[in-house]
């Protein structure tokens, strides 16, 4: 049963960014409130004031900016899992959002809450990560763009500065001969990741590797890329041993083990899942075709 | 006590045996069902508890006024505020080393704790909301002590003393013949340990009540409850008569035993009694994983020695359970899995040393399947190891070993009803089919079997009774009455459908009232898998009398012979046809001074105690026997286990209601899936670590098939038309069988459950080192 | 602390509650509204017994701060039927033998409702994934999908119930 706190809805951005400056350490946002209620009603969050995002249709908005989309902090994952409209362009986006939780975290999560939440074995957190991403911000000193690099911190940390809050995402649009896939490993069906791995691979027009890019949730303390094992594939065709060679750099991460999982274990699903995600988002990109 | 009558033909029956619909489901689906919270009573309080957060400490100073004084705070209890702080639990017939055990448990904990989670005092206010925060407010100081984790150690020289008297709270030894010398001229011995873990009986409705003052100073106190006897342990601790506390149970959203000792009914009848007001307690779910029983984790170490063909030539059998820092229901639970440990086998040499003790860590209790089904793990995965390593066919291995009718178990226990182990592991085996292709390179099938004992019914020294009121209303309306709680499993529909078929009515024209101490005669607690035995019998009693009554006074308005009239769909039907309609035969006997009712008891067969380790006596009524088949799906990469298929078989001697039985397999074959791939309660150090439904996993439903059942109906059960109790049994193969499964399609044997995909990666190799 | 008035629909009738704003969908509903069919199971959005339709798609009433309910349309199993008729899903779950201690049956059935609406003709498998978010202990799961499937329309199910007896 969570513990008092004043409410405010405000009707505006402004209002919003206002409220957050005036209470400081006090307030705290809510946008679905699917990481957040839990920790109220748990008691483990006691933030005097709370401060309703749900007003703000501006941060629903999606739309295609170039070869980018530009994704409202406020769009809920079961849009993102129907990918109506601008969003077809983006199927990897859908494979995300149908991990997510069950289907009522779906209805009222969001992205920019997920984001923000900066949980390790969150799906979108690496999703952001593998597409180099950015995170658009607004805050009392105006309007910032932080690659997905630069965002997350650490564990549930962020570089929000203190009264600013995200107010959406651009990611990049895989064009043709480009493709991505999320593998995810947990216990259950819909719960947390205990380790999941997003690639993207783009494909030159003779079928080897141009670039590949691949993140881990569950694998650190923030969403980790491997460098070593993208570098071990450029140029190179995308056959089951060249993908496996390259995942097996995955272990150079150095994840913590808890109730839920080993480090050992957790290393070694990295690799596993990597060459998987690897080999999925590849074929992803072959369907799609060199223009 | 002679039985009742032996079962008519299945042709000749109307209603038994028929998959009709429950009264409760159409309760349920509309929601009109209402469970223990959602009661409400004019001018209720709620009320808190206040827990130890350390596994072991001394209070040394509690200060509540900071509670007291918070506006809306009608009433903060401490250990001094109670009466009798002390709840027994009697476990008679113990033998052996330790003797006849009284199991005590502190209502509050008084000068020290011994768990974490440990109640500590009570609150109660006019909002849930206020009474959580007063709890906050309590100031409690703690010196922690060091505790002792691990029953190996709390056995050592030197352990700290979770109670006066020692950490062995109970041991239990069997012999038959010569074990060591069996063992040492076998031709094969397997030799193996296997652990298994605390779980948490996980039911979606948590533990919840509400208690009032009624009329004539009543304490009532309706709870979600397996027992309503509960009544008396509430008198005793308030210092009340017996016969001035009253105990309801309504439908229950899920018991598996955790609702088998008392939960909140001493809470709130002394929060009610304080207060003079009505007091309702919701236990979150967290506080429900944090501190309520759990189920006994075991190391079971066996050695299995076996002639070059198969037969088994002996069991040496040790076990070692945890009992957490109380002792509830372990002795019993310890008797339970010594008993069965040998499983479903002709074993001519046993031994089985069997001890509990005491830790620091949360209390062990009952949960369904009660030490019987940790034992599978043990003695199935020995079966299937023996299997291999002879060479022999699972299925045959059990058709060279398994006990028949006549058979005795190894304290001595005769079987004296069919024994269906070998034509269940058959029917389950073979209904796996053709093997099923892996769905990629990197993925292995296997296949695993379990054969499974689970005794119904209570142990005979109880002296185990059940009765049943049953009443026409003037209009040929049926009542039944009797102290049964409904656990979810159709306790009650199975009850009308008995007295439905006996005294030929529709079962819609039948309403059963349960599980009211005040108003319902007692028919014992809801465990066990004893009530469609017990109640069953005593329902099927109370319906034959009441069927006598009325049938002579309709042969008389028929003017025939009595033992020519049939009762069928509200009338009595005379040889040739004639019929009368019950409300003119009611009337008659209104006007003869004849009864329209009839109480009766069910008396179950007793006993006296046995000495488990000189042997030679009936521990149980009965037993029901089945086996498991999975087929399994390995991820040789990641270690992770898919089970397929599952064929869940069972003898349930008849089937009252073949859907509910049906379900009644499927859920528990579920629960223990659950058991065997992804359950445990992590304790570190007595810390308890799974406190959220987010990281206690239990079975949604992709993590498991579709369980597909098969009842085979022997006919020889002591229930009413020959039905064993099926509420335990499908609880218990699964786990061993899924191991057995593993090992089959990949070669690795995991003998500590669950069998978590890190397990079956680490046993593949493939983390290395470590 | 802040109070307001919330107002909304339940089961097509308007509701106005007066209430702080910490308090949840969940705790007006059966405190204020006696609402009684919403069940609280575990307080974290993880069982399902809390769930209602909020507009008419399935979310976890515990996690709904009351506010957010301003101005929508709340159904819970109440709402599902037609006067004394029973939905077809609430008949195909008694008859299928879905219903054991029926502590997830309100929420189950208003996914299971959800679910049905936007997918007529779904398979057992795709029911199976429906449900995946909403816990059972007693049944296993089989006779639920069953109970679904057979009350599906485009599969040939759903044909209206008499009221329960």
């Amino acid at each position: 049963m969570t513990v008092p706190f004043d409410y405010r809805a405000p009707a505006t951005l402004a209002d919003a960014l206002a409220l957050l400056r005036d209470h400081g350490e006090e307030a705290k946002p809510l946008a679905g409130g699917q990481s957040l209620v839990p920790l109220l009603a748990l008691r483990l969050a006691r933030p005097a004031v709370l401060v309703d995002l749900n007003r703000l249709d501006e941060l629903r908005a999606i739309r295609r900016e170039g070869d980018a989309l530009v994704v409202g902090a406020l769009v809920r994952h079961r849009a993102l899992e129907r990918g109506d409209g601008v969003l077809a362009a983006c199927p990897l986006l859908q494979e995300a959002a149908a991990l997510i939780g069950n289907v009522r975290v779906r209805t009222l999560g969001t992205i920019g809450g997920s984001l923000a939440h900066a949980d390790p074995a969150a799906e979108w957190p690496a999703v952001v990560r593998a597409l180099d991403g950015v995170v658009l911000v607004r805050g009392p000193a105006g309007d910032r763009a932080i690659p997905a690099g630069d965002f997350f911190v650490g564990a549930l940390v962020t570089a929000l500065r203190p009264g600013e809050l995200i107010v959406g995402v651009r990611l990049p649009v895989l064009g043709p001969g480009a493709g991505g896939a999320v593998e995810e490993f947990s216990r259950r069906a819909g719960d947390f990741a205990i380790v999941a791995a997003v690639a993207v691979v783009e494909l030159a027009p003779d079928g080897t590797v141009a670039r590949a890019r691949v993140s881990l949730a569950g694998a650190g303390s923030i969403p980790q890329r491997l460098p070593e094992t993208e570098a071990a594939l450029a140029g190179r065709r995308p056959d089951p041993e060249t993908l496996r060679g390259a995942a097996s750099r995955a272990s150079a991460i150095e994840p913590e083990g808890d109730a839920h999982a080993s480090a050992a274990y957790r290393r070694h699903l990295a690799r596993v899942l990597t060459a998987r995600a690897l080999a999925r988002a590849a074929a992803v990109a072959a369907r799609r075709g060199a223009a | 006590m002679a039985r009742p009558a032996a079962p008519p033909l299945r042709e000749r029956l109307r209603a038994v045996g028929r998959p009709l619909p429950r009264h409760d489901a159409w309760d349920k689906v509309q929601a009109r069902t209402l469970y223990a919270a959602d009661w409400q009573m004019p001018g209720m309080l709620h009320a808190a508890v206040a827990r130890s957060p350390y596994p072991a400490a001394r209070i040394r100073h509690i200060d509540t006024a900071k509670a007291r004084a918070l506006p809306g705070v009608a009433a903060v209890l401490l250990a001094q505020d109670v009466p009798h702080n002390t709840l027994w639990t009697d476990v008679p017939g113990q033998t052996s080393e330790v003797g006849p055990l009284r199991a005590r448990i502190q209502v509050l904990a008084q000068e020290v704790v011994r768990f974490q989670g440990e109640p500590v005092a009570l609150v109660a206010a006019e909002t849930r909301e206020i009474a959580l925060h007063a709890v906050e407010l309590i100031e409690v100081q703690y010196d922690p002590q060091p505790g002792v984790f691990d029953p190996e150690a709390a056995l050592a020289a030197g352990a700290h003393q979770v109670h006066e008297g020692g950490n062995l709270l109970a041991r239990w030894a069997i012999r038959r013949g010569d074990p060591d010398r069996a063992l040492a001229q076998a031709d094969v011995v397997i030799e193996s340990v296997y652990r298994c873990q605390f779980i948490d009986h996980a039911y979606l409705e948590p533990e919840a009540g509400v208690a009032w003052i009624d009329t004539d100073g009543v304490l009532t106190i309706r709870v979600s409850t397996q027992v309503i006897e509960h009544y008396r342990d509430v008198a005793e601790v308030l210092g009340l008569p017996q016969n001035r506390v009253r105990v309801i149970g309504p439908y229950l959203g899920g018991g598996f035993g955790g609702k088998e000792d008392v939960t909140v009914e001493v809470f709130l009848g002394l929060l009610a009694w304080r207060t003079q007001r009505p007091v309702k307690m919701i236990w979150s779910r967290q506080e429900s994983l944090l501190a309520r029983p759990k189920r006994h984790p075991f190391i079971l170490r066996y050695r299995t020695g076996a002639a070059r063909d198969g037969r088994l030539v002996a069991q040496a059998v040790d076990l070692l359970a945890d009992s957490g820092a109380y002792a509830y229901l372990s002795a019993l639970v310890l008797m339970y899995a010594a008993v069965t440990a040998a499983g479903p086998y002709r074993v001519p040499h046993v031994a089985v040393d069997a001890r509990v003790a005491y830790t620091n860590n949360p209390p062990t209790s009952a949960m369904r399947g009660f030490g019987a089904m940790q034992m599978v793990l043990g003695y199935e995965s020995q079966m299937d190891r023996l299997a291999r390593r002879l060479g022999i066919d699972p299925v045959e291995l059990r058709e060279r070993n398994a006990l028949a009718k006549g058979d005795a178990l190894p304290i001595g226990q005769p079987l004296d009803t069919h024994v269906a182990v070998v034509e269940a592991a058959r029917r389950a085996w073979e209904a796996l089919g053709p093997r099923r292709a892996p769905s990629t390179p990197a993925h292995r099938i296997g296949r695993g079997l379990a054969c499974n004992i689970q005794p119904y019914g209570r142990i005979v020294w109880l002296h185990d009774w059940a009765s049943a009121w049953v009443g026409f209303e003037m209009d040929g309306s049926l009542v039944v009455r009797t102290g049964t709680p409904d656990v979810g499993g159709g306790q009650a529909a199975s009850l009308c459908q008995i007295a439905a078929e006996v005294l030929g009515l529709d079962p819609g024209r039948i309403a059963i009232h349960i599980a009211d101490s005040a108003l319902t005669p007692l028919a014992g607690t809801t465990t066990a898998t004893r009530q469609l035995y017990m109640s069953g019998n005593a329902v099927l009693r109370a319906c034959e009398g009441l069927r006598r009554q009325i049938v002579d006074v309709a042969a008389q308005l028929l003017e025939t012979q009595a033992d020519t009239v049939a009762l069928d769909a509200g009338d009595a039907v005379a040889h040739d046809g004639r019929r009368v309609g019950l409300p003119k035969i009611l009337r008659e006997c209104a006007r003869l001074g004849v009864s329209r009712s009839h109480l009766d008891v069910y008396h179950a067969p007793a006993g006296d105690p046995v000495d488990l380790e000189r042997g030679g006596g009936r521990v149980f009524p009965d037993f029901t026997f089945g086996a498991h088949a999975v087929e399994v799906e390995v991820d040789t990469e990641t270690g992770a286990v898919t089970v397929l298929r599952h064929v869940a078989c069972h003898d349930v001697g008849r089937a009252i209601n073949p859907q509910s039985v049906e379900g009644q397999i499927q859920g528990g074959a579920v629960m223990g899936l659950g058991y065997g791939l992804m359950e445990e309660v992590v304790v570190d150090h007595g810390v308890n670590l799974s406190t959220l439904f987010a990281t206690y996993l239990i079975p949604t439903s992709l993590d498991v098939p579709d369980v597909e059942p098969i009842l085979i109906e022997s006919g020889e059960g002591k229930g009413p038309f020959g039905a064993r109790g099926i509420g335990e049994p499908p609880i218990a193969p699964p786990a061993a069988a899924v191991a057995n499964a593993v090992e089959d399609a990949v070669g690795v044997r995991i003998t500590e459950l669950p069998v978590t995909p890190e397990r079956v990666a680490r046993a593949l190799g493939l983390l290395g080192d470590r | 602390m802040t109070e307001l008035t919330v107002a909304f629909t339940l089961n097509g009738r308007p509701c106005e509650v007066r209430t702080a704003a910490h308090r949840t969908l969940l705790e007006i509903l059966r405190d204020d509204l006696g609402a009684m069919e919403v069940k609280e199971g575990c307080g974290e959005g993880v069982c399902g017994t809390c769930t209602v339709l909020l507009d008419g798609e399935p979310v976890s009433s515990c996690l709904v701060l009351a506010p957010r309910a301003a101005g929508c349309r709340v159904t819970t199993v109440r709402g599902l039927g037609d006067g004394d008729r029973l939905h077809p899903l609430q008949e195909a779950f008694v008859t299928q033998g879905g219903v054991q201690c029926g502590f997830c049956i309100p929420g189950m059935i208003v996914t299971a409702y959800a679910f049905l609406r936007d997918h007529p003709a779904a398979s057992r498998e795709e029911i199976r994934r429906a449900i995946a978010g909403n816990l059972c202990r007693c049944t296993g799961y089989t006779k639920i999908i069953d109970a679904i499937a057979s009350a599906a329309p485009g599969r040939g199910g759903g044909a209206p119930g008499a009221a329960g007896g």
